[in-house]
């Protein structure tokens, strides 16, 4: 079982990451990649370090060790916003929406790193202003139905069931084009139906280019990916295609404790 | 809406507003110049709060800056107003960029109180730098804004020099909290940390709305500066930054005009006030405190709430 | 600069130090025990030192009856402000915002009713040990001002004894750290909270009675107060109320020592201006805790 380090077009690519809290070590010496244009999953019993290397990977936790690449740049003491003008997109495990703001809002909200029209254009409502704000509604519109949130675009996005936030949380991060799409547990709170729903939305993602890293707790859903890593207290200890993880003798033993 | 009944919802308050000034006493003429100039620098207070949550005290030493500016060069230096104007806003945009970078770096009680702590350092330095302010002997004979021998100089006459350019700044601030960035404010305030996951660049926004209402305290200190004719130490003190913070809060931080609401209560009160003596301070800080219990939207939130109320049945 | 000017300086610093720091005790204790930063803890003083002027010379109270009741009546605001004005506006949801704005108010308010009550002037109260001064080396201080730094560090420590050993004081802390859970085992967290600014209204009325004969009552002392209170409190630590002692000390000593670099007239200035440099550069306070910035 190869720990697949030196993956060749890693739009994503951890190396070395260590990281404790207090005497706690959380995270071990973790090295893996993202290949480009791939879901990859990541799956661990509680307490792996799934969570701290998500926030490490996306700007939350400057790690103590390691470095984070991303398409060839050390990002590791990037701040957040910077990682996500670069491309770089997460969600999270309880969905950050603008609970105020209506969905479409929250959806127009997305195209924002992509515009450029200054605060005094603004006021003056320059030309480039009110083309901005069409553009910004015609693609909140187009997410809104791809991603079926049509019929609560004018609801503040605070008072949709957990499931539609969590939608719109994904397509606000959609809009933004992003080059990875990390999900975090995005299964969480939905039944089955809206998972397999969620498992074609990925896919369809994917098919149009968008790179995912998927952590989840959801076998069902971890099986698009077409390589998962296994982390367990902190390291890596399997990886491979999800048949073969099913098979691997570590990964049994630190699931079932067999 | 009917283009009948939006000429009328326009057309009547746009009368009477400029039947106004003839009909009433120079004296109220005067008091609603000093609105004007109040929701002029109250607006400044009011977006800050409203679109970035911050509680700022600082404005009465850019109010204080643009005065100060316009009595130097146009009273000192015998140069047009506009370059008072101008010279206020340079400077003050400058020292609210300088020390906004820092100082918004902080969040809630912090940057408030480092506001407060601004404001004080203001007032201290316009009265020990009296060689630059005249202290509070103050300067006196600022010149009058004359564009084409037309001068500004009766409160009548203030009355349509400030008004429109109260009005035409509310329309600007309108329109950027329609546009991309109004949005990003408001997402900034509902949740920095999603927002900041999307790329928005929080602190440079509240940067550029914290120059923007230094920009707006300097303007009206300019204003107020070619009304009065004559400036000192007294009215940038720390209580004309209460009083600013005061109307923003009254008036409402959430609808456009509340500004306008919270000038007009704050500049018509201390008259109605006058025969109990020096009450309207106290009265100032109970309605403050009222506002902030009873009525967090202020009077114009409050209006708005009840206009929508209406409209749903 | 000469020794003795030096000396008289940390001397007038020390003591300028103690009363920011008691300030900035009572705005630490507000704030542990309900995350409200109080913006008027300041005024508190004013209160104390205005009820001890008014005691003294309208009505001819005796000292140190005045004293006590001037301490007593700022503990008795600090009440009447928790029940009538923060409860409301808790039950309504108030954001932080709306906290600060309302202790804001509520300075302001102070301060003008002071204005309209007794005007503009500035009233003097005696000292403890009278007009007494005791000479050290080259400087001098005056007795009262060597009683401030007894009472202040006796009121610190009487807290910390009250916090740690009282079955009251801890019920206070169990309440302030985790309101919930103090709940579940019956302890009346509102009453706690009440009690809360009880405390910081007392030890601001402290403070008032013994700044006031330093430096008189006037009607605007309290924001200045405040402000230089919530440097010594960030100084030692937001969430380290004894901390705040420190602080003070410490700022007092700053500021001290620049107005004889500087001219006396910039005070305030290098005062607000530590404020901010803390704000940013130390928002831990000195000992560095783990803290959330801003409250």
């Amino acid at each position: 079982m190869t720990m697949g380090t030196e993956t060749v077009n890693s739009l994503l690519q951890i190396v070395q990451v260590s990281h404790s809290f207090g005497g706690l070590h959380v995270l071990r010496g973790v090295d893996f990649g993202v290949p480009a244009g791939s879901i990859t999953g990541l799956i661990g019993p509680n307490g792996a370090g799934k969570s701290t290397l998500f926030n490490i990977i996306s700007g939350f936790l400057p790690p103590q060790r390691g470095t984070v690449r991303f398409d060839g740049r050390d990002i590791t003491r990037d701040p957040v916003q910077t990682r996500t003008r670069a491309g770089l997109v997460r969600t999270f495990q309880t969905p950050k929406v603008f609970g105020k703001l209506s969905v479409r809002e929250n959806l127009m909200i997305g195209c924002y790193r992509h515009l450029a029209s200054g605060v005094v254009g603004n006021m003056l409502r320059s030309r480039s202003s009110r083309v901005e704000m069409e553009l910004m509604n015609a693609q909140a519109a187009e997410a809104g139905e791809r991603f079926g949130l049509s019929e609560v675009m004018e609801r503040p996005a605070g008072q949709v069931t957990a499931g539609m936030q969590r939608l719109v949380e994904l397509a606000r991060g959609y809009v933004s084009r992003p080059r990875l799409l990390m999900l975090d547990e995005p299964s969480s709170g939905l039944n089955s139906t809206e998972i397999g729903q969620l498992r074609e939305l990925l896919q369809r993602l994917n098919r149009e280019g968008i790179t995912i890293l998927l952590v989840s707790h959801d076998m069902h859903l971890v099986d698009v990916a077409s390589r998962v890593y296994v982390l367990c207290f902190g390291s890596i200890i399997a990886s491979g295609a999800m048949a073969q993880i099913k098979q691997d003798e570590q990964v049994r033993q630190a699931y079932l404790g067999v | 809406m009917s283009p009948l009944r939006r000429a009328l919802v326009w057309g009547i308050p746009l009368l009477v507003w400029a039947a106004l000034p003839f009909v009433a006493t120079r004296h109220i003429v005067d008091l609603l110049v000093f609105a004007g100039l109040y929701t002029i620098a109250g607006l400044g207070v009011a977006f800050l709060l409203g679109q970035c949550g911050i509680v700022s005290l600082a404005q009465s030493v850019f109010y204080g800056i643009g005065a100060y500016c316009t009595a130097w060069f146009c009273a000192h230096k015998g140069l047009p107003s506009p370059v008072g104007v101008a010279a206020g806003i340079a400077l003050s945009t400058g020292i609210a960029a300088m020390v906004g970078w820092p100082i918004l770096r902080l969040s809630g009680h912090f940057l408030a109180l480092a506001t407060l702590a601004l404001g004080i350092i203001g007032q201290v330095l316009f009265l020990e730098w009296d060689w630059l302010t005249g202290g509070t002997l103050g300067i006196g004979g600022i010149p009058r804004i004359a564009p084409f021998g037309f001068a500004f100089d009766t409160p009548l006459r203030f009355y349509f020099l400030v008004w429109p350019i109260a009005l035409l700044l509310l329309v600007l601030h309108h329109n950027l909290l329609h546009s991309r960035n109004g949005l990003a404010l408001r997402a900034m305030r509902d949740s920095p940390e999603a927002a900041a996951v999307l790329g928005l660049d929080i602190h440079k926004l509240k940067v550029q709305m914290f120059v923007l209402s230094a920009a707006l305290g300097s303007a009206a200190g300019s204003l107020f500066a070619h009304y009065v004719t004559f400036v000192s130490v007294d009215s940038f003190a720390i209580d004309r930054a209460i009083s600013f913070l005061l109307l923003a809060v009254l008036g409402g931080v959430y609808t456009v005009w509340g500004p306008v609401l919270g000038a007009l209560f704050i500049t018509v009160l201390p008259q109605w006030l006058s025969r109990l003596g020096d009450i309207h301070a106290f009265v100032f800080a109970a309605a403050l405190i009222a506002a902030v219990i009873l009525l967090p939207e202020g009077f114009g939130g409050a209006i708005r709430n009840w206009w929508r109320a209406r409209a749903a049945k | 600069m000469s020794l003795s000017l030096l000396l008289q300086s940390v001397l007038s610093g020390l003591t300028n130090g103690f009363v920011y720091g008691l300030v900035g005790l009572g705005l630490a204790s507000i704030f542990r025990g309900t995350r409200i930063i109080n913006a008027m803890q300041g005024d508190f003083a004013l209160i104390g030192g205005i009820t001890a002027v008014l005691l003294l010379e309208r009505f001819g109270w005796p000292m140190a009856p005045a004293f006590a009741a001037a301490v007593a009546v700022g503990g008795i605001a600090g009440w009447l402000m928790e029940v009538l004005l923060i409860r409301p506006l808790r039950r309504r949801g108030g954001s932080e915002d709306s906290y600060l704005l309302l202790t804001l108010g509520v300075a302001f308010a102070v301060s003008a009713l002071v204005l309209y009550a007794v005007g503009r002037d500035s009233h003097p109260l005696p000292g403890l040990g009278g007009e007494g001064i005791v000479v050290i080396g080259d400087a001098a201080i005056r007795t009262h001002a060597l009683w401030l730094i007894a009472i202040s560090l006796a009121a610190m420590a009487a807290l910390r004894l009250f916090f740690a050993k009282t079955a009251l004081g801890l019920s206070m802390m169990a309440a302030a750290l985790d309101a919930e859970g103090a709940l579940t085992t019956g302890i009346n967290v509102p009453l706690m909270r009440t009690l809360t600014f009880e405390l910081g209204g007392l030890v601001g009325g402290l403070a008032g009675v013994l700044v006031g004969p330093l430096v008189t009552v006037y009607f605007d002392m309290g924001l200045l107060l405040t402000l230089k209170g919530f440097a010594a409190a960030i100084l030692g630590g937001l969430a380290n109320p004894m901390g705040a002692i420190a602080g003070g000390v410490t700022l007092g000593l700053l500021e001290s020592l620049a107005i004889v670099t500087v001219s006396s007239g910039y005070k305030d200035v290098i005062a607000m201006a530590i404020l901010i440099v803390i704000m940013i550069a130390m928002p831990n306070g000195l000992l560095g805790r783990r803290l959330r910035k801003g409250g």
